[in-house]
């Protein structure tokens, strides 16, 4: 359904958008749409369907906004909440959840508890900054990248977005199919029955609805923490670890650096980035809702650290009995974990390793698509019509086929390509981050949000923390000897 | 105009006053297709960016080398 209305409007560029200087008049006129940005535009605008769901949308927040009470606060919260949840619950991802089941097994809680806590904070820091972002400009990432810096800068990121989404993809893959491998399923069922889901998700046509499904699939991430008291914690050692921070077990090795790097990859990654900012663009938060933006960045990491502590607690009875876990996948985890935890326990640990990588799998594949259509300017909605986003949903379901039909080679050393993975995601961050950092503090497009000093210094303080990570990465491989002078050994 | 053109007129026109009442003029799909206005980028910043390109693929040539030594 395509409906045209003809609006003359000052077409306000981003811009002016964001400094409040647009303004709207409906008339018959027509003018050149290159016009520049300085001078009062017409155009003809066509208002498509994609539109009209938002505007369905916006209209209930309007509703709840305009009643008074704490019914009408929770209704406007549930309204608005959704891309913060679904991109730190899809975040905690099949190799994030294998990671944090291997930093449990062979590391116990000492150190890890209070630094996975860590590594979401850092996620908080530079999530909120796409809320806002998307808030003030309604443009993508990639978008805004392409827009503001040029296309060559614009490609770099893309290339680094597609390869860390595929790559990253492949391992959901890998997760699904071993946390199915626990009940019998054979691989090549598996990835049918996870691209099967994945189209079901995307058959509304309807961002809402998509949005809705995903939320719930992706609560089944808390499915940790039933596991985590199945295995009988001591609850004041938890909360000990929590307070203490006790230093890193056998030190720092090439190995215990590889696992650091494994759970801050677990944690804050390019794709997050991307997607959130397009969600919350698709889902058509302005300036006013920030504030319940942010809200639903904390929720989703406060939910998302419980999962991942749940995961290193629940494992760590392997690391109290000394049992190796180094090359264990998803179900291996489970089986090991069962004269701990009892088969219905273990059921639980492989049904939520599938969970994670079905979740991250429709969340990666959307975010790779609104990055296409983006930077390709093809409609990127999830709101779109089959017909009117044909190459969004192609994009969608072709990244997600291929990288589906890879997990079925065999011989694929899976459990590797998992760790390495995550590496990448750490090494792309850096650079991820400085175009964020650098498109929030860009006053001409956030007016009123561009980030406040406070922020800028956390966030400054995360990019030189992942850089230095991934340098000592780089000296371990590179200079084995210098590195274990660095670490003291 | 027959009964059913006047139902679909009707309803386009609810459509257009809900979407105009309802979203900001930069949300429409349409004028979103215009891009923003391209910014300079100065020199600390391209010295920035250049350094973190070059680390990102030194670094991706570590991770294969790594991932090349593995397998052997």
């Amino acid at each position: 359904m395509r409906q045209g209305k003809r609006i003359t409007t000052s077409l306000a560029s981003p811009t002016d958008a964001a400094t409040g200087s647009g303004e709207t008049e409906t008339s018959s006129e027509q003018t050149s749409p290159t016009t520049s940005s300085a001078q009062p535009l017409t155009t003809d605008v066509v208002i498509t369907h994609e539109d009209i769901d938002r505007a369905h949308d916006r209209e209930r927040v309007f509703a709840a906004r305009a009643c008074r009470g704490i019914l009408s606060k929770f209704r406007l919260l549930w309204l608005l909440v959704g891309p913060g949840i679904l991109v730190m619950l899809g975040e905690n991802d099949g190799p994030s959840m294998l990671s944090y089941a291997a930093t449990g097994s062979r590391f116990g809680i000492g150190f890890f508890l209070p630094f996975v806590v860590l590594t979401f904070v850092m996620a908080l820091i530079v999530q909120e900054m796409t809320v806002r972002l998307a808030s003030a400009t309604h443009r993508g990432h990639a978008e805004l990248i392409f827009d503001r810096f040029g296309p060559f800068w614009g490609w770099f990121s893309m290339i680094d977005l597609g390869i860390g989404n595929f790559l990253t993809l492949i391992t959901e893959f890998i997760a699904i199919r071993a946390g199915l491998g626990f009940f019998g399923v054979p691989p090549w069922l598996a990835i049918l029955g996870a691209l099967a889901v994945l189209y079901l998700a995307l058959v509304t046509h309807r961002y809402w609805t998509w949005e809705r499904i995903t939320l719930a699939a992706a609560a089944f991430n808390l499915v940790f923490v039933p596991v985590a008291l199945l295995a009988r914690p001591h609850w004041s050692a938890v909360g000990h670890a929590l307070i203490t921070w006790t230093p890193l077990p056998g030190g720092l090795t090439q190995g215990t650096l590889l696992i650091l790097l494994s759970n801050i990859g677990a944690t804050v990654t390019p794709w997050m980035l991307f997607f959130q900012q397009s969600a919350t663009v698709d889902k058509g938060l302005t300036k006013r809702d920030v504030r319940f933006g942010r809200i639903d960045t904390a929720l989703g990491a406060a939910l998302a650290a419980t999962a991942a502590i749940a995961t290193i607690v629940a494992t760590a009875p392997l690391f109290a009995h000394h049992m190796s876990a180094e090359n264990f996948q998803a179900a291996e985890f489970a089986q090991a974990l069962e004269p701990v935890i009892g088969r219905f326990g273990a059921a639980l640990f492989a049904l939520g390793i599938v969970e994670a990588g079905m979740v991250a799998c429709i969340t990666i594949s959307t975010s790779s698509a609104y990055a296409f259509g983006e930077v390709a300017h093809r409609p990127h909605s999830l709101n779109l019509p089959l017909h009117q986003g044909k190459s969004f949903y192609l994009v969608l379901f072709l990244c997600a086929s291929a990288a589906g039909a890879i997990v079925l080679i065999p011989g694929l050393p899976l459990v590797y390509v998992v760790l390495v993975v995550n590496v990448i995601a750490v090494l792309a961050m850096p650079p991820a981050l400085v175009f964020l950092f650098m498109l929030a503090n860009d006053r001409e497009i956030m007016g009123d949000l561009v980030t406040p000093p406070l922020v800028n210094v956390l966030a400054s303080g995360v990019v030189i923390f992942l850089t230095v990570a991934g340098v000592l990465f780089g000296i371990s491989v590179v200079a084995p000897n210098l590195f274990a002078f660095i670490a003291g050994k | 105009m027959r009964p059913e053109e006047q139902q679909h007129g009707s309803s386009a026109s609810t459509n257009q006053e809900l979407v105009l009442s309802s979203l900001e003029l930069d949300q429409l799909a349409a004028v979103k297709k215009r891009p923003i206005p391209r910014r300079h980028l100065r020199g600390f910043e391209k010295f920035v960016l250049w350094s973190l390109r070059i680390y990102v693929l030194f670094m991706i040539a570590v991770v294969i080398y790594q991932v090349l030594a593995g397998a052997h």
